[in-house]
């Protein structure tokens, strides 16, 4: 090995990184617009307000009050709709997802069961809803929850199976801090993928390979000085998204000793993963195909953007056999929940899978145009 | 073997076969100190499975080679420090500029004392020092792989088709550095399908063709025991001059430049066709009676047509 040799090379990898703007778009300031984009969505989920139009048909105080009720529950914000207006069509009309309609005498209704106490007094709330809008079945979810509370109190009686919620972890987390481990896990994939890919076949395609194999460089030096190479990019790709995280959202993520093993780890097995693709599929278009083929199912499947356990079980399954999976989920677990048995136990895998791959792919790799 | 001191490339017997594909046939050779050592041959010849099997790059199935004293299959890491080589169809990386792509080379040789300077001099590359190489033309591109080729001081140079796939003011820019090279007496091993190429910069030429040497030789002596008749040229010459000329028992053809060309075993024929010419009545504008050049030399004697392919430029032959 030449440390010179390694150098040169770095050096040169470098210089064209930060010289392709696209380069330093996808690898840097694209996971970060990720993360910001996500993260400002999911900022609020706890304490998300919904959108309910409510027709009141019966237009009296009661009515009146009930609506309040739901207003000061603080989970929708109510927009009246005329009486005069059929509820169906109006949703339509405006593209509304869910609509409540309180119907003529609930009043009435409300006085018989209340002040006579009479206990076959009921109402019927028609709930116009599009089922093709996701947001319609959990509004729909809080409303039946607020409604059943108002039934509970009217009974007069306290429930008798109640709940306390504890979490398992020592703080309340939210949703970014979930999802900044699995970006920078994803983050550090692609780079290394597509690094690897890129620097082994398109530089064969091109001829800059049949050049360098004129020169003293050996297949060592080439491997270790883009493996530094991947290294220093994932470093500084988790560095932007940390800060970033830290600036924008105050996420409240532990950095560790397992941040540096899992993004090193990450780096080994997805540049041998690479090394061996590039084998496998010499022109660079095919590579890169190749590279997409396994990157695709890591990136949704692997719980990068939502937790395995909302998948059905097959694919949580598949999910398990996925290296980026195990990334995710120590890195969420040195991050997160601070487990360090956890994190060790994924570390273990993804070691295992990175030492496999990437022996198999120095092994694949030459820089020799007769074994190409 | 030949003297070792004097040669610097001694080929012996050397075959190549790739499945049963024979690409190098049982060639032997050999270049010596200083000189500018030319093969010519057309596409798929086999001069680029040649000059890569000295180059070190590929082994042969066959037969000897040895390079400054050395056998190539066993002294590949002495050997690239003492070669300089520019591949068929340089490339570099795309947004390293001319100056860093030098340092880059001379870095890897573990030169520490290149002159890049006067390297970028030699290719006449002063004013796109700070250009990518990206940014350069296929003929600039080229002499800046010639002036990698360089950045050790190489005792041997190889230069596999530097011009291919340029255009002829390009080309000639590129013999320009050649023939700069050519002065300082560095050993040159140059494959080409140009035979102006060979013939204005080798000392010597080997005639290539499937995969066997049918020729080799300086481009004078070559034309000289290759072709001993003459060449009869007539510029524009009338459409009646043909048939004439085919009526006294030659056979004229029409080259690219719509001239008639007639082959002459003897010099007074030249007067026979004049005369015959004057008699039918028709007209030319100008004469021109030489020996063949080097394009003939080789059609004669490997029956194969030189024409640039423009997929060209990749792979071995």
């Amino acid at each position: 090995m030449n440390l010179r040799v390694v150098g040169a090379n770095l050096v040169v990898s470098l210089k064209t990184f930060y010289r392709e703007k696209t380069a330093v778009f996808f690898r840097i300031a694209f996971p970060v617009l990720l993360i910001l984009v996500f993260g400002t969505i999911f900022m609020d989920k706890d304490d998300r307000v919904f959108d309910l139009y409510v027709q009141d048909l019966d237009q009296t105080k009661a009515s009146e009050q009930l609506v309040e009720q739901v207003h000061l529950g603080g989970k929708f914000k109510i927009t009246p709709i005329t009486p005069a207006a059929s509820a169906i069509q109006y949703a339509k009309d405006h593209k509304l997802n869910l609509v409540i309609s309180i119907p003529k005498g609930f009043e009435k209704s409300l006085m018989q069961r209340m002040a006579l106490g009479d206990p076959g007094a009921s109402v019927t709330f028609t709930v116009v809803y599009d089922p093709s809008a996701s947001a319609a079945a959990t509004k729909m979810q809080v409303l039946d929850l607020m409604l059943a509370e108002m039934n509970q109190e009217m009974s007069g009686k306290p429930p008798f199976i109640r709940s306390a919620k504890t979490s398992i972890l020592a703080k309340k987390y939210r949703f970014i801090e979930f999802f900044v481990p699995g970006i920078i896990a994803m983050t550090v994939m692609t780079s290394s993928l597509f690094g690897a890919v890129n620097v082994n076949a398109e530089l064969r395609q091109k001829g800059v390979i049949r050049k360098l194999s004129t020169t003293p460089i050996t297949r060592t030096d080439w491997i270790l000085s883009n493996i530094l190479y991947q290294f220093i990019l994932a470093a500084l790709a988790t560095m932007v998204i940390l800060v970033v995280s830290y600036a924008v959202f105050h996420v409240s993520l532990r950095i560790n000793a397992w941040l540096p093993v899992f993004v090193v780890l990450d780096v080994f097995a997805f540049v041998g993963l690479g090394m061996m693709l590039t084998r496998v599929a010499k022109e660079a278009e095919s590579a890169a195909a190749a590279a997409n083929a396994f990157m695709f199912p890591m990136m949704f499947l692997s719980g990068t953007f939502f937790p395995v356990e909302m998948m059905p079980a097959f694919l949580q399954k598949f999910a398990r056999i996925l290296p980026l999976y195990y990334v995710n989920e120590g890195l969420r677990a040195s991050m997160v929940s601070v487990d360090h048995v956890a994190s060790l136990r994924y570390a273990a895998v993804i070691g295992v899978f990175a030492a496999v791959v990437f022996v198999l792919g120095m092994m694949t790799t030459t820089l020799s145009e007769e074994a190409a | 073997m030949t003297n070792g001191t004097e040669h610097v490339i001694e080929v012996e017997n050397l075959t190549k076969r790739y499945g049963e594909l024979l690409a190098v046939n049982d060639l032997s050779f050999t270049v010596r100190k200083g000189e500018v050592f030319a093969f010519l041959g057309a596409n798929g010849a086999g001069k680029t499975t040649t000059v890569e099997i000295i180059e070190t790059l590929r082994t042969p199935t066959s037969g000897k080679v040895r390079l400054l004293g050395m056998d190539v299959t066993k002294k590949k890491r002495d050997l690239v420090h003492r070669i300089g080589v520019l591949p068929q169809g340089f490339c570099s990386f795309d947004r390293i500029t001319v100056r860093e792509t030098l340092q880059y080379y001379s870095r890897l040789v573990g030169c520490r004392n290149t002159d890049v300077e006067g390297l970028i001099a030699l290719a006449d590359l002063k004013d796109k020092t700070h250009e990518p190489f990206m940014n350069l033309s296929g003929g600039l591109k080229q002499r800046l792989g010639i002036a990698v080729a360089l950045v050790n001081d190489p005792e041997v140079v190889f230069l596999d088709e530097p011009t291919t796939g340029l255009d002829p003011r390009a080309r000639r820019e590129v013999w320009k550095v050649l023939l700069g090279l050519k002065n300082k007496g560095k050993t040159t091993f140059l494959t080409t399908h140009y035979m102006e190429e060979a013939e204005r910069l080798a000392d010597r030429v080997a005639i290539l063709s499937k995969g066997k040497i049918v020729a080799l030789d300086s481009p004078g002596n070559l034309i000289e025991n290759h072709a001993n008749h003459m060449v009869l040229t007539l510029q524009s010459a009338d459409a009646s001059a043909p048939e004439i000329i085919r009526k006294i028992g030659f056979e004229p053809v029409h080259d690219n430049h719509r001239n008639l060309k007639v082959r002459l075993e003897r010099a007074d024929d030249v007067q026979k066709i004049l005369n015959a010419i004057q008699e039918g009545g028709a007209t030319f504008l100008g004469l021109d009676v030489r020996k063949p050049n080097l394009e003939e030399v080789f059609l004669g004697l490997t029956g194969e047509a030189l024409h640039e392919d423009p997929a060209d430029g990749r792979g071995a032959e």
